[in-house]
């Protein structure tokens, strides 16, 4: 009986070690693996194990998601693919038909499934949630979750949450009304929906004026996490619409660009903290919600880190979203510093006019969507930066159902000053870089940190027929230091998040890179 | 009402004419251009992510139906999407994007096409210049020149080489720790190395890490041609340069 309870109890430990079983690793948002048999001193030995090639022409930003020794992941525009996690060769293939017209503002992406059981769930382009059978890939239900002809598409990973699908969507840029939505896991059925733009008469509905808000944005486009302990759920929220032309929109425009904590039964907002009132730079609340039981100030406090597209690493109290540190981390000339409460002193002459103005962060942010990571053995918070500045531009925005609407022409890769940028490790405690691991280009993939003391990430640059700096490395880097360790070059974009797992002893490290997904492991 | 023969109708559809084409329309056209295709297509329609709409000549299909399809239809394979405008705003527009082709330069330039040709081989243009495969590569390829930019523009490029040099012919000035010089055109960078085109050693890949000296230069490695060219001979140069065209696609 003692044998079976000791077997039951590392059975578990060991399962949470091996497997890569949502979207950010675990429900904290740390993408940290506990697997350790890469480490610093072996790092350098890293080899493809093995390679799995998609029939693409879309990016892949999927993380994919492995339960015992199957790999989940999904292929860009909303297909879904199981395969051998030893070997990479597939089992079985879901492939969506979709309609002919569907508008996602960057490309046809999709970020990767969540698994629960013999499920596997997938949020798709045309704005349906499906359930498929995790050993066959047939339909279980599949949903309508909002209508595409209105500007709404699904890319972000769901997240499970005890019986329930969370599913955000996608559309900042054609005008929707963000939501955040549950979904019985058996059924398909609905449970709840949070809107994140209030109607008339709802709290924060006076940060909105006319019908405004119809169209505010404020989509919920990137996984979120879990508090299971407060039973609380964490997410981020997009840009209000239109993006650079905040006239037809006067007020803070609640909750756009904020983190908001729902009740995960009704999904109703315990608290919000909006990063960027009033947001004319587009710069979504995007990012994984990094939730650490921690030191504060001698205190411990159950916490969230956040480094926002805004240039600005936060923390939060996540008993009630009370501000308590905002710290930049990257070059910024928009913010003079915070109120108090935590709203930040906005510099003059920072809106976009229609001739251009020149601000940092750029358009694509001083951080964006890709992942940060968190490491409880250093206690460092990881992420990848961008140092580059944007010329912001205000144009017109008129809305028609369907079609863009942002109100200008932002210019991203300014081609004289194309920026650069870096992995940077913080000390969340102050929010002072502690080492950075500078690169040519901007690099469009989140990190991950494992408990080998080791940071992965990769460069950046996507493929364009300009000579625009594109370049493909993935290496690895000394947590602590900083110091690269080893890294390849896979030739191909990298827009998407590190993941790693374990099969039958063997850690695995995992980057997509161009169309193909590349497993490394130890000889 | 008497049936329409469907003969009609077909040719009708197929060969559809844009019914939208006043200055009201021009302009209503341009609103939504700058709202919905600019992000790609660029302000002004010189491109971007997307490609340029100035030239008049569009890869997949020049004539207003073609323009039509497209963009309410968006184009399979590539990242234009289909738009969820009216066929009215859709025509609109059609007659936007029709006033952005670059005008004048389907006048020939004066000059003598043929003294032209020789300048061009005699005057050491052919040393760095490829003409339909015949020329050398530490310029850019002037085959289809007569296309791509205005007689203006070619004639500024000849006398004042700097004026305006395209990214892709910026040039790399490295010195290596070891005192080694190199000069040559940066083809490519990244955060661990530099390729460049090297005019005597050819495609090199040099690491950062053995660098002492790197600059990028913006200026054209090109001298200017204004004493080497008396005034007539700029023009018969220009007239030859000019007559290089991108043949064009049948519809």
């Amino acid at each position: 009986m003692k044998t079976l309870i000791f077997f039951a109890i590392t059975g578990v430990l060991l399962c949470a070690q091996n497997d890569w079983s949502t979207y950010s690793g675990a429900y904290n948002g740390w993408r940290h693996s506990t697997l350790d048999q890469i480490n610093r001193t072996n790092a350098g030995n890293l080899k493809v194990a093995w390679v799995y090639q998609m029939p693409i022409t879309e990016r892949i930003e999927s993380t994919p998601l492995v339960v015992d020794g199957i790999m989940y992941l999904t292929e860009p525009p909303s297909n879904v693919v199981a395969l051998d996690a030893e070997t990479g060769r597939p089992y079985w293939r879901y492939r969506r038909s979709l309609p002919a017209k569907i508008n996602v503002c960057c490309g046809q992406v999709n970020r990767g499934v969540a698994v629960s059981g013999d499920r596997v769930f997938v949020g798709t382009v045309d704005g349906h949630l499906v359930a498929l059978h995790a050993k066959t890939g047939s339909v279980l239900w599949d949903v309508e979750v909002a209508e595409p002809k209105n500007g709404y598409s699904v890319t972000g990973a769901p997240l499970i949450v005890k019986d329930m699908v969370i599913s955000g969507v996608s559309g900042g840029e054609y005008g929707v009304r963000g939501f955040l939505d549950a979904y019985d896991m058996k059924t398909g059925q609905r449970r709840w929906r949070f809107w994140t733009i209030p109607e008339p008469g709802q709290p924060g509905s006076e940060s909105w004026k006319g019908d405004a808000w119809k169209h505010g944005g404020g989509p919920t486009w990137v996984t979120g996490s879990f508090d299971a302990e407060q039973n609380l759920i964490v997410w981020g929220t997009g840009n209000p619409s239109p993006d650079w032309n905040g006239d037809v929109r006067p007020g803070d425009n609640l909750y756009t660009d904020s983190a908001i904590a729902l009740d995960a039964d009704t999904g109703k907002l315990k608290w919000h903290y909006q990063f960027v009132p009033h947001d004319t730079h587009d710069w979504d609340a995007v990012q994984v919600p990094v939730l650490v039981d921690g030191d504060w100030q001698g205190q411990r406090r159950k916490l969230v880190y956040w480094a926002h597209r805004n240039g600005f690493f936060y923390v939060l109290d996540r008993t009630n979203g009370q501000f308590l540190l905002g710290k930049a981390f990257a070059t910024q000339t928009w913010n003079g510093g915070f109120t108090k409460e935590g709203r930040p002193i906005r510099k003059p002459n920072i809106d976009p006019i229609p001739e251009g103005r020149y601000i940092w962060p750029g358009v694509q942010g001083a951080t964006n969507w890709y992942s940060p990571s968190y490491s409880p053995q250093t206690g460092f918070f990881y992420l990848t930066a961008w140092e580059n500045k944007g010329l912001y531009r205000k144009g017109d925005a008129e809305y028609i159902a369907g079609n863009r609407y942002i109100g200008s022409v932002p210019e991203i890769d300014l081609p004289e000053e194309p920026g650069w940028g870096a992995i940077r490790a913080l000390n969340p405690k102050t929010g002072e870089r502690v080492w950075e691991h500078k690169m040519h280009t901007k690099p469009w993939s989140g990190v991950l940190s494992t408990a080998g003391r080791l940071v992965f990430g990769s460069t950046g640059g996507w493929i364009s027929r300009e000579k625009v700096a594109m370049e493909s490395y993935f290496f690895a880097l000394d947590a602590e230091s900083g110091k690269e360790l080893w890294r390849i070059n896979l030739g191909g974009t990298m827009a998407s998040n590190p993941m790693s797992y374990s099969v039958k002893g063997k850690q695995y490290v995992v980057m997509p890179a161009g169309s193909g997904i590349f497993a490394f492991a130890l000889p | 009402m008497r049936p329409i023969p469907i003969a009609l109708l077909l040719t009708a559809a197929c060969m559809a004419q844009n019914p939208h084409t006043t200055p009201e329309d021009v302009a209503a056209g341009a609103k939504i251009f700058r709202s919905h295709c600019a992000d790609c297509h660029g302000l002004t329609g010189t491109g971007g992510k997307g490609p340029d709409l100035t030239t008049g000549v569009f890869y997949h299909g020049s004539s207003d139906t073609a323009l039509l399809n497209n963009i309410s239809d968006g184009i399979e394979g590539t990242a234009m999407p289909g738009q969820f405008f009216s066929p009215d705003q859709i025509w609109q527009v059609v007659a936007y994007v029709r006033t952005l082709a670059v005008k004048g330069s389907l006048k020939a330039p004066p000059g003598d096409r043929i003294s032209g040709e020789q300048l061009f081989k005699t005057k050491g243009c052919v040393n760095c210049h490829l003409v339909k495969g015949q020329g050398g590569i530490n310029g850019p390829d002037l085959s289809h020149i007569g296309s791509q930019r205005p007689a203006e523009a070619i004639r500024k490029s000849i006398v004042e080489p700097s004026a305006e040099v395209d990214m892709s012919y910026w040039q790399a000035d490295i010195v290596l720790e070891n005192g080694t010089p190199y000069k040559g055109i940066l083809l490519n960078e990244d955060t661990y190395n530099v390729q460049m085109l090297h005019p005597a050693k050819g495609l090199l890949t040099l690491p950062k890490r053995d660098f002492r000296k790197f600059e990028i230069v913006k200026t054209s490695a090109m001298p200017s041609y204004q004493s080497h060219l008396q005034p007539a001979e700029l023009n018969d140069l220009v007239a030859y340069l000019w007559t290089l065209q991108r043949p064009r696609r049948a519809e």
